[in-house]
């Protein structure tokens, strides 16, 4: 029988198939399904993490890493009750109004994802009142504005305060794209700025811890 | 006496990525593209514009028939001339083999060169930037190096024209936030050069917009090429691309998808106006997998711009290239390294007109000691490329044996008798023979280094733009024109995005 630990060396090599066979024969196994996710799966994507962050491992393995790691939650899933799916926590994110660009954006998405939270993409060219209809249907614990322009990136400062009008204000605000720095987003009232994708990670987990 | 018949020589260095066979096929799987997966256009009027033409729309999902974009191809102009904006004097012929360099656009922060801090770039950093483009020899026109943000963000644009203008009489490829400040920045353009007419003859800027890779022609960027095509001024339509983020992972995938948007653009702009003037650029490089930035200093940066050098050759198109560039967040032995590969490499590849000299921090920061740097590295480039003279007279024969075996032929420094003694020092290499001349390279001994300040070539570089920053005279900007430009900055109304 493969251990959780087998299984977390399929989900840092990328290997979706392999990932998905051995989390089958675990939960046929009777291997508590928390254990599969935590210790098996999780884990593994832990291990990515710390290598993408010393420059050993690239995006695009990342990525396989991370669907390798998806799916095999998927397939414990209906096993758990959804209260005790971990997840690191709920993250909504947009372009804002004007503003077409979401390369950024996207890599910020994954990134999250690939770091155990729940991402809500809305898109682009994304209104204050978008924003603030979003966080009400899907009540993240954080919403990310994106902006690539100086003259989109106005937009952010119009989001903040309608969520504070809104009484969102317990929502953390985080922003970033290419013009954005961190006195520009102290000064449009954001809880916090990352430079990069990967860094977006640490914010998020440095604002809900 | 030699009589030579029948020979080829190369008149210049050259150097080809692809050949004309592989241009082709880029071209023909672009016109593919453009075909079965089509491009998107937000923008009404030029959805009409493309279907009135025969392209077929399909919400904003534009196909483009193959005989459309040839025929765009045969009406688009390919002989573009930028003027100097004080005398209209023809310049820069941006076509062919000829090969212009200068600055680049909209860096959000700049580094001050007297104090070495990094802060939004402002009125006056445009306004020094502009004039160290303007004293530096082998820099061909100005980009703004820096989007003034001093003033409100929504009229940057016309803020920075202003700059410009009053700082240099070299041509201006201006960047404008939207439609409205690309129609004030042409205002101020015609009453520089006195008049409509004037302007579209002797044309000394340059307009510049840009699609959203993979496939979107954005509202601002379809309203600006549109608007170019309509006023007949040479209009840049440069995507900016990343292999593995934007675009597939290959390299040849990449040159696919940077054509199709650049060449849609290009049918756009005929479809508009049959023979508007239309250059194709580019920044095709990678994402880098690590860090997830947009590389500036990347090997594939300035392999991909080659080979897109050797399309617009093939199509007969003017390209608009990238090189001077550097992803280092400071001007050290990194940005050195890029910068020069980027030069050399895209001055070799005949690419016509070449910008983003000075973006350090991967196009966020400008920096001027880079771009004192760059104008070094330019003039070795261009050496590079001036080749090598082979004939009668310079395979100096006469003179091999009038020296004979031990003599010296420091005295007979060259090989023709039009050597000019009293060259002014500052008109760069005097000698018949051609060679660089450095300006800021170090070749002296240890012990003259250390007596001269023992200085780096950054700092060298520093306290040459401090020097034209203060001394450093630009030809003036006629008062009455000067005030007339004033006055449409001053009534400049900003326009939000996504706002009518």
């Amino acid at each position: 029988m493969p251990t959780l630990e087998d299984l977390s060396k399929c989900v840092i090599k990328g290997n979706v198939a392999k990932t998905k066979k051995m989390t089958q024969v675990l939960i046929d196994e009777g291997v508590f399904p928390l254990d599969i996710i935590n210790k098996g799966l999780i884990a593994g994507m832990g291990v990515v993490g710390v290598r993408f962050k010393n420059a050993e491992m690239f995006v695009p393995e990342v990525m396989v890493a991370a669907k390798a790691m998806s799916q095999g939650i998927e397939m414990v899933k209906p096993l758990i009750a959804e209260s005790d799916m971990p997840s690191a926590g709920k993250v909504l994110l947009g372009t804002v109004k004007g503003d077409l660009h979401d390369i950024g954006k996207n890599l910020v998405g994954i990134m999250l994802e690939s770091s155990g939270y729940t991402v809500i993409d809305i898109g682009i060219d994304k209104s204050p009142d978008d924003f603030v209809q979003a966080i009400k249907e899907h009540q993240p614990h954080i919403m990310g504005m994106s902006a690539l322009l100086t003259t989109t990136m106005l937009h952010m400062k119009d989001t903040i305060e309608l969520m504070k009008e809104e009484g969102m204000g317990h929502v953390k605000a985080i922003v970033g794209g290419a013009p954005i720095s961190q006195d520009f987003a102290d000064e449009v009232g954001a809880d916090g700025f990352a430079p990069d994708a990967a860094s977006a990670v640490d914010l998020c987990n440095s604002l809900l811890n | 006496m030699t009589i030579r018949s029948n020979i080829k020589a190369n008149q210049t260095t050259r150097m080809n990525v692809l050949t004309p066979d592989q241009c082709q096929e880029l071209v023909y799987a672009a016109e593919e593209a453009m075909w079965r997966t089509g491009t998107n256009f937000h923008d009404e009027e030029s959805l009409e514009i493309v279907k009135k033409a025969g392209c077929w729309v399909d919400g904003e999902r534009v196909r483009v028939p193959a005989h459309i974009f040839e025929q765009a191809l045969k009406t688009c102009q390919k002989h573009i001339v930028l003027c100097n904006s004080r005398t209209g004097a023809r310049e820069l012929f941006v076509e062919g083999y000829n090969s212009y360099f200068g600055s680049g656009p909209c860096t959000p922060f700049t580094r001050n060169p007297f104090t070495g801090e990094r802060h939004r770039a402002t009125r006056q950093s445009v306004g020094w930037a502009t004039k160290v483009l303007d004293a530096l020899p082998n820099i061909d026109y100005a980009m703004s190096l820096g989007i003034v943000q001093d003033v409100p963000l929504l009229i940057s644009d016309r803020h920075e024209f202003e700059q410009q203008i009053l700082n240099t009489d070299k041509p201006i490829i201006t960047v404008c936030v939207d439609q409205w400040g690309q129609e004030d920045c042409i205002k101020m353009a015609e009453i520089a050069a006195g008049g409509e007419e004037e302007l579209r003859r002797n044309p000394f800027i340059c307009l510049y917009a840009e699609p959203i890779s993979p496939g979107v022609h954005c509202r601002e960027a379809a309203q600006k090429l549109v608007m170019g095509a309509k006023k007949d001024l040479p209009t840049i339509y440069t995507p900016c691309i990343m292999a593995g983020g934007t675009a597939p992972a290959t390299l040849a995938g990449v040159m696919v998808q940077g054509l199709c948007e650049s060449l849609s653009g290009l049918v756009l702009s005929q479809c508009t106006r049959e023979g508007a003037p239309f250059i194709m650029g580019g920044v095709y490089t990678i994402l880098d997998m690590t860090t997830t930035i947009f590389s500036y200093g990347a090997p594939e940066l300035s392999l991909l711009l080659a080979a897109l050098a050797d399309v617009a050759h093939y199509l007969g198109i003017p390209m608009f290239g990238t090189a001077g560039c550097t992803d280092s967040c400071i001007i050290d032995e990194q940005a050195g390294i890029e910068a020069a590969i980027s030069i050399a490499m895209t001055n070799m590849s005949g690419a016509n007109l070449n910008h983003d000299i000075g973006y350090a921090e991967q196009g966020a920061t400008s920096n001027l000691d880079l771009v004192v740097v760059c104008d070094e590295v330019l003039g070795m480039a261009r050496r590079l490329t001036d080749g090598i003279r082979v004939d009668e007279q310079t395979m100096s024969l006469d003179m091999i044996e009038r020296v004979g075996p031990g003599g010296s032929f420091q005295d007979e420094c060259c090989a023709d008798d039009d050597f000019d003694d009293d060259m002014d020092e500052d008109d760069g290499p005097s000698c018949a023979c051609g060679n660089f001349k450095p300006r800021l390279i170090n070749r002296a001994a240890r012990e003259m280094w250390e007596k001269a300040g023992g200085k780096t070539l950054t700092q060298a570089a520093n306290e040459k733009v401090r020097d034209i920053i203060n001394y450093h005279e630009p030809e003036p900007l006629p008062k009455d024109i000067a005030a007339k430009i004033r006055n449409i900055v001053e009534n400049a109304v900003g326009h939000m995005p996504g706002e009518d």
